[in-house]
């Protein structure tokens, strides 16, 4: 338990957020699509467009999504906003982009539950880069919905290692959802699916976990 | 015959495990009965964490990870000298480490950023965790940890130590037994302003070389907070001022202090549904908070060590019949009318080992410890709730139940942040 004795060094006069946070969208996209715009403003604009959750600022922020080290801006701009310019926004550069920028992407179709991705996410299950199967398989569990388990239980059956870690973890995060929308039988059917042999241990136990918690509990039907 | 291992593995856990002695830091323990525990992001507290449970023989540390060069040289020398072989392992990648079936529990002490991420991966793999605290960057993250603990049936302990210290537990006890009168306001200290505002900076600092990747790889020291450029201040620990790694001192010191305000009232299931900011990030400042019930919660800069003096990480328990307040120091301030039913308390110190007893217990029995995945998550919820308040400067209402503000888009959108690629939580 520790004060802390020494002052922050002074950040130097070009990466100072200064007026930028008191900024309005209209001025904040002006940043973005200048040209001449430094890095670090356009990062910060990115965040302070998040926060407002200006969907005018969709296409500017789109244009950054490839952007190595402004990509996570892009994406902590579009992800708070509620407009679905924004979910195509994030749809469109999945046949482009490729590495940790399309992971980064897919990660954000799947914090903001857009379906609409769910059959381009299920196709990528299958793709060479098992970071970017793994990161399929996870925005798929966070969509859910009758056609996301469906494209999980089929790739249950033919991942293996990692990426069948991370399908099996998007299968139990549907079968909470399918319990909390009283959908019982069919959370019970998949969570025995992932409790069957073969399916990676953590997670088959979680689900057997997850079968005897509802089995057990008061709640249930009798 | 069944194994520890396989104890810790099953999720039945709970209603086989055998009964465990505890608190035996020396003597022979059997390796089979041991919890195999790996390292990740031990630095300078990280390494305070790590002194302690290596005083416990039910324990065996076997594998550090780190980004840092030294911090991994420096680890194992810790660990190989204090069991005199040369067994310790170290790895650069958090996923080698995680991915060793032997290895029971991890302990995480990296930078904030990586506190839940890390976590919710250790729990997928399998593995109990031991966290440092503030365990989380944002609303959304505290939820995700608590979900993903409760779904894989895992043990997750957060660095809230004080829930297991004495003099802590003895103010709780006053207030459960109605010496206090009924509860009307409970007090967090949120640390001194003059060096732990509530609002850390959004600025950078300027641009250094960055050392060679096999002496400190920057691109997973940043992990899952947003791109900047390199610079050694970061990573002494400069890195609590900045927005991007931090939640400022509400996050920094109520994670220690509202947990216990949350866990001396029982209401560790919940969050206040009102934030009222007051003060200015420079000078003395305080967050007003009311629960459902109608108890007052309040964040505030009472300085270091408490106006009262009774040490850092202070709180303070006011009833309609008397109050108590106790910190660090171990002391107990309170109401006259409640001297007489004080009674002497071990150090507060020994709440660093009290916690490691009960974390090494919650991993054999499988009950929950104190510190819970669940109990983090609510009162770090109510930090971040306070934080936004903060930076709105305004006064926010909350549904605990749907997790959301009731009267401001902007607080809403600032729940969540997005995570640099390729982590998610």
């Amino acid at each position: 338990m520790q004060q802390k004795t020494q002052p922050a060094p002074a950040p130097p006069p070009e990466f100072q957020e200064g007026g930028i946070a008191r900024m309005d969208a209209a001025a904040l996209i002006g940043i973005l699509t200048d040209a001449g715009s430094p890095e670090f403003q356009k990062a910060k604009a990115c965040q302070r467009i998040g926060e407002l959750g200006a969907k005018e600022a969709v296409p500017a922020l789109a244009s950054l999504l490839g952007n190595e080290r402004l990509g996570t801006y892009a994406r902590y701009g579009l992800e708070p906003i509620a407009d679905p310019t924004a979910d195509e926004a994030l749809r469109a550069p999945l046949p482009k982009l490729k590495g940790n920028l399309l992971i980064g992407v897919i990660n954000s179709i799947g914090k903001r539950r857009d379906a609409q991705a769910g059959p381009a996410l299920a196709k990528m299950i299958y793709g060479a880069d098992p970071y970017v199967a793994r990161a399929a398989a996870a925005a798929l569990g966070n969509i859910g919905g009758v056609s996301a388990i469906e494209d999980l239980q089929a790739a249950l059956a033919k991942t293996q290692g990692m990426t069948r870690m991370a399908v099996a973890d998007a299968g139990l995060l549907c079968a909470e959802r399918l319990l909390a929308e009283g959908e019982r039988d069919r959370a019970l059917a998949l969570y025995a699916s992932l409790n069957a042999a073969g399916m990676p241990e953590p997670a088959r136990l979680a689900a057997m976990s997850g079968i005897i918690r509802e089995e057990t509990s008061i709640g249930r039907p009798r | 015959m069944t194994t520890r291992r396989q104890i810790l593995k099953t999720a039945l856990a709970p209603i086989v495990a055998r009964s465990v002695v505890l608190g035996q830091r020396a003597g022979a323990v059997a390796p089979s009965d041991k919890i195999v525990f790996g390292g990740i992001g031990i630095g300078a507290r990280g390494e305070h964490d790590l002194g302690k449970l290596l005083n416990f023989s039910q324990a065996r540390f076997v594998a550090v990870c780190d980004v840092r060069n030294e911090r991994r040289e420096a680890v194992k020398s810790m660990v190989d000298q204090k069991y005199g072989n040369h067994d310790c392992q170290m790895y650069d990648d958090h996923y080698a480490l995680l991915a060793r079936p032997d290895i029971d529990a991890v302990l995480i002490a990296t930078g904030d950023r990586w506190h839940t991420p890390l976590a919710i991966l250790a729990a997928q793999h399998g593995k109990d965790v031991y966290c440092e605290k503030p365990c989380s960057m944002s609303i959304e993250e505290s939820r995700a940890l608590a979900d993903a603990f409760r779904r894989y049936n895992r043990i997750y302990q957060a660095g809230c130590q004080r829930r297991n210290g004495a003099n802590f537990q003895l103010c709780k006890d006053l207030l459960k037994s109605g010496a206090l009168g009924k509860l009307q306001t409970l007090y967090a200290n949120v640390g001194p302003s003059v060096n732990w505002p509530p609002l850390p900076s959004r600025d950078w600092l300027a641009a250094e070389a960055p050392p060679p990747r096999e002496v400190l790889d920057w691109d997973r020291w940043l992990g899952p907070a947003p791109w900047r450029p390199y610079n050694s201040e970061y990573v002494r620990g400069g890195w609590r001022n900045y927005y991007d790694f931090h939640g400022g001192g509400i996050l920094e010191w109520g994670s220690h202090t509202v947990d216990l305000c949350q866990w001396a009232a029982e209401l560790d299931d919940t969050q206040p549904v009102e934030y009222q900011p007051v003060g200015a990030n420079t000078g003395p400042y305080q967050v007003l908070c009311k629960y459902a019930n109608g108890v007052n919660l309040v964040m505030r800069d009472d300085g270091w060590d408490g106006s009262l003096k009774t040490g850092s990480c202070s709180f303070r328990i006011e009833g309609d019949q008397g109050w108590v307040e106790t910190g660090d120091a171990t002391r107990i301030a309170c109401s006259a009318n409640i001297k007489p039913l004080l009674r002497p308390t071990e150090s507060a110190s020994l709440a660093l080992v009290n916690h490691v007893e009960d974390l090494l217990r919650s991993i054999k029995t499988r009950q929950l410890p104190r510190a819970s995945a669940a109990a983090a998550a609510n009162s770090h919820i109510v930090c971040h709730a306070a934080f936004i308040a903060f930076q709105r400067g305004k006064k926010l209402t909350w549904d605990p139940s749907k997790r959301e503000f009731t009267n401001d888009d902007i607080a809403n959108r600032m729940r969540s942040r997005a995570l640099r690629e390729p982590w998610r939580v």
